[in-house]
């Protein structure tokens, strides 16, 4: 087992409803293959751009090319369009997720068809690409450049947040402002590609529609407080495609309520994930390892369960003052709260909002030990982990480790390093349990 | 003291002229990357001083506090602030170029802290409503920079500020003008010497050094044609004059760049009609650098040449033989960019040697053959 690296990339879950995850991303793929027979438009799209009800509201079938690359890595078939993008230039180091979106556009131009034994049957090529500078950089470049292989008009919205010394009383305005006419650009764009005017009241409804699965996810999160925990990170990162890869849709929202209902049920009995809690281990950032996510069944090994996370459920649902009634407004106002939920706290203290997210968390949740991921080939979520990690602990005196691998480029991992990391990171929580 | 000697001084010990003026009570403000408009610190009687890292100098500091996978152009000179180098900034202004630079800005924020410090979000998109944000948070800077200093800003002394720096613009662009001469009078190396000289002076004392130095490059006798290639060098940051000088000991003139250390940052003009901060935001933000994104021109081959079309010009006018790419590596808007330009350049017959480097003049001798193996294919 040890000289050899195991096969197997998933883990194993805590809820039967993440269970039912897979057939959500596989739909995803399945949908836009039929939306192309149909003659809808499919597009290529960033998650958390902020943009998602948009997208549903102008029915345009999303295409999510990052998730493209996290399931290839998790079925361990990404080499071949990893090393596709590099042959053609991309340097080793770009984002994986982006190489693996060139690789698989060039060899589905190079071929005249979708590679063979593609996962979940591959992306179809979409009618427009849009990009975004929410999260970072490569979200609007990587579309730009995979015009050498789909001559399909591109967008970019930007997407912006203020820093958390800004005055926001100063700022917020020309902040919103700002956000709504790039979402006003967008929603024009899709009209001119779609040749359908916008339905405001439609886009209601899929905001509606997006809030709810969202607050239903926190509330989620909320019940996952309990001691022993209901559900573990590796759920989190199944059932996150929910709500980001069908934001604004009912499906979202049956799909959480479904899941709210399961994990309040394990809450009320006690069930845990690992029949003996030890040690409660916060995800304090990063993006997952796809290509390993059994590793996290390997801590419980130990006793760790990973009870909460700091990816993908970016943002706690804000309040919209009620003066906004034009969908649009409402979207950028929503992005503005979003962004700057953690501005007053970190101005009273640590001056970082992800400490003080972070922070809150472990006191809710009875953290014993921080796990953070780093990814050498996402500059987006990495940089600034050793520093919040570094400043984390002058507020709170916890174990902590960094692991460091690449999300889907497995040249960047070792399975007999992390193995050693995690002892040793166990070692440190059973110092610490022995003390307390 | 030559010119020559003057301008090698400054570009050597680079920090030195302004704590010089700080000492006299002037406050110095520092920033990165091409976005931050020098006019408006000089009109709030300011030194803008652009931050520089070290090709010379190893990381070791920052990695304890910076992932070693973020630009090492940003690394090092994050490096030079924890070794104290740059102590003598009274403010510390970063513009949200890329991910790297935001990032790094709380962490250099929270760990070496100037009196001022301030960062400017800066659209990655074109167009009018960008604009208007751009001039919203240029707005918002002057504001702080007020507060700090307890002083308003003075329209009239921002309209001659911009005057200024057009003045130095201009200057510069005649500099770059006599390289089109074959041979070229004045080398890249020197020109690099030249830039990175001036960017932590008063603009007025950098005008009068490009002014001598343009009558020194004037005044030399016109060398015997040499029959060697003329490069030009794409990418971000070249503070260091090492690699400019190492393509040109390998053979080859270089003559032209796009560079956020070179043309990038002074080729075009802010305009004196109008409203100032309106023309500064518009010109600031179209800097060409791959951080930006330019809308999408219709297709493939017309999108390139609205993107790239300018290099196409610049390589014309300065009859550049090729081009090598300088990238500095884990710079992702800068990779996504390079296989573009290259296919476009390929696509007008010019052959491009695509380098991806660590800003570090240690490894900098694995590039030799690589480039001598380019410039006799190109010959
Ligand atoms: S750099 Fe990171 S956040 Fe950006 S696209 Fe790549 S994986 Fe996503
Ligand atoms: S070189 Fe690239 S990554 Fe580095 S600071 Fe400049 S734009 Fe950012």
């Amino acid at each position: 087992m040890e000289s050899t690296q195991q096969a197997k990339t998933t883990a194993v879950k805590g809820t039967d409803t993440a269970r039912e995850v897979r057939a959500l991303v596989k739909n995803i793929y399945k949908s836009a293959h039929e939306a192309k027979a149909n003659g809808k438009k499919v597009a290529y799209f960033m998650v958390a751009s902020q943009y998602d009800e948009v997208i549903r509201a102008m029915d345009v079938i999303p295409l999510p090319t990052e998730n493209y690359a996290g399931l290839c890595a998790a079925k361990r078939d990404m080499d071949r369009f990893l090393l596709k993008a590099e042959a053609d230039g991309y340097s080793q180091v770009l984002c994986s997720y982006a190489r693996i979106g060139l690789g698989f556009d060039s060899l589905r131009k190079e071929l005249g068809r979708i590679p063979d034994n593609s996962p979940d049957g591959g992306m179809p090529a979409p009618d427009m690409m849009l990009g975004s500078s929410a999260v970072c950089d490569p979200r609007f470049k990587w579309y730009q450049a995979a015009s050498r292989y789909l001559d399909v008009p591109t967008f970019g919205m930007d997407v912006v947040a203020p820093p958390p010394q800004d005055d926001l009383n100063e700022v917020r305005d020309y902040y919103i402002q700002y956000q709504r006419d790039q979402v006003q650009g967008l929603i024009d764009f899709l009209e001119a590609q779609t040749g359908k005017k916008l339905d405001k009241e439609r886009l209601w409804e899929c905001i509606r529609l997006g809030d709810k699965a969202w607050q239903l996810w926190y509330d989620i999160d909320r019940l996952r407080v309990a001691v022993p925990s209901p559900m573990p990170s590796q759920d989190h990162f199944s059932i996150m495609v929910a709500g980001h890869y069908y934001a604004g849709t009912q499906i979202a929202v049956d799909f959480y309520q479904k899941l709210y209902d399961e994990v309040k049920y394990k809450v009320d009995h006690k069930i845990g994930v690992i029949p003996d809690e030890k040690y409660r281990i916060l995800y304090g950032g990063g993006l997952p390892p796809w290509h390993t996510l059994w590793i996290f069944n390997y801590f419980e090994s130990f006793g760790a369960v990973f009870v909460i996370e700091n990816v993908y459920r970016g943002f706690d649902p804000v309040e919209v003052p009620s003066h906004v009634k034009d969908p649009v407004d409402y979207l950028a106002w929503r992005a503005f709260l979003r962004y700057t939920a953690y501005h007053e706290k970190a101005r009273a203290r640590s001056g970082n909002p992800t400490v003080e997210k972070l922070l809150g968390m472990i006191e809710d949740y009875q953290i014993d030990g921080v796990v953070f991921h780093a990814c050498r080939s996402c500059r987006a979520t990495t940089i600034g982990q050793t520093h919040i990690k570094s400043e984390l602990g002058k507020y709170c005196d916890l174990p902590m480790m960094q692991l460091v691998s690449d999300m889907v480029d497995l040249r960047d991992y070792s399975e007999a390093q992390w193995k050693a990391q995690i002892g040793a990171f166990i070692e440190a929580l059973q110092a610490r349990s022995g003390r307390r | 003291m030559s010119v020559l000697d003057k301008i090698d001084g400054l570009y050597q010990n680079r920090g030195e002229r302004a704590r010089k003026l700080r000492e006299s009570g002037k406050k110095v403000i520092g920033y990165f990357c091409c976005f931050v408009p020098d006019e408006i610190i000089t009109a709030m009687d300011m030194l803008p001083y652009r931050i520089q890292g070290s090709q010379n100098d190893p990381i070791d500091e920052a990695d304890a506090l910076l992932e070693p996978m973020a630009c090492p152009f940003a690394r090092s000179c994050f490096n030079l602030a924890l070794k104290g180098e740059y102590d003598f900034l009274d403010g510390f202004v970063a513009p949200h170029s890329c991910d790297t630079i935001e990032r790094m800005y709380h962490i250099w924020h929270q760990n070496k802290p100037s009196p001022f410090n301030h960062m400017i979000n800066v659209p990655h998109m074109l167009g009018p409503s960008s604009d208007a944000f751009y001039r919203k948070e240029l707005e918002y800077f002057i504001k702080r920079l007020e507060d700090f200093s307890g002083r308003k800003m003075d329209p009239a002394k921002l309209r001659d500020a911009v005057s200024l720096y057009n003045r130095r613009r201009e200057l510069l662009r005649e500099l770059y003008a006599l390289r089109k001469e074959n041979p070229p009078r004045v080398s890249g190396t020197e020109i690099t010497k030249v830039l990175v000289a001036g960017m932590g002076i008063p603009a007025d004392e950098h005008i009068e050094l490009v002014s001598a130095f343009i009558q020194e490059v004037k005044n030399r006798p016109a060398p015997n044609p040499d029959g060697l290639p003329r490069i030009f060098i794409w990418g971000n940051e070249i503070d260091d004059a090492a690699f400019i000088q190492l393509v040109e000991e390998c053979g080859a003139h270089v003559v032209m760049d796009d560079l956020c250390t070179g043309s990038r940052f002074f080729w075009e003009d802010v305009p004196e009609t109008g409203d100032p901060l309106e023309a500064l935001a518009r010109r600031y933000i179209c800097t060409h650098c791959p951080r930006t994104l330019k809308p999408q021109a219709g297709d493939r081959q017309t999108d390139l040449e609205n993107r790239f079309g300018y290099i196409r010009q610049f390589m014309a006018d300065w009859k550049a033989d090729g081009a090598i790419f300088y990238i500095v590596r884990y710079c992702d808007t800068c990779e996504l960019e390079g296989p573009d330009l290259k296919d476009y350049l390929n696509g007008l017959k010019l052959p491009v040697l695509m380098i991806e480097d660590d800003y570090s003049t240690s490894t900098m001798g694995q590039l030799r053959t690589r480039i001598q193996a380019f410039l006799e294919m190109i010959l």
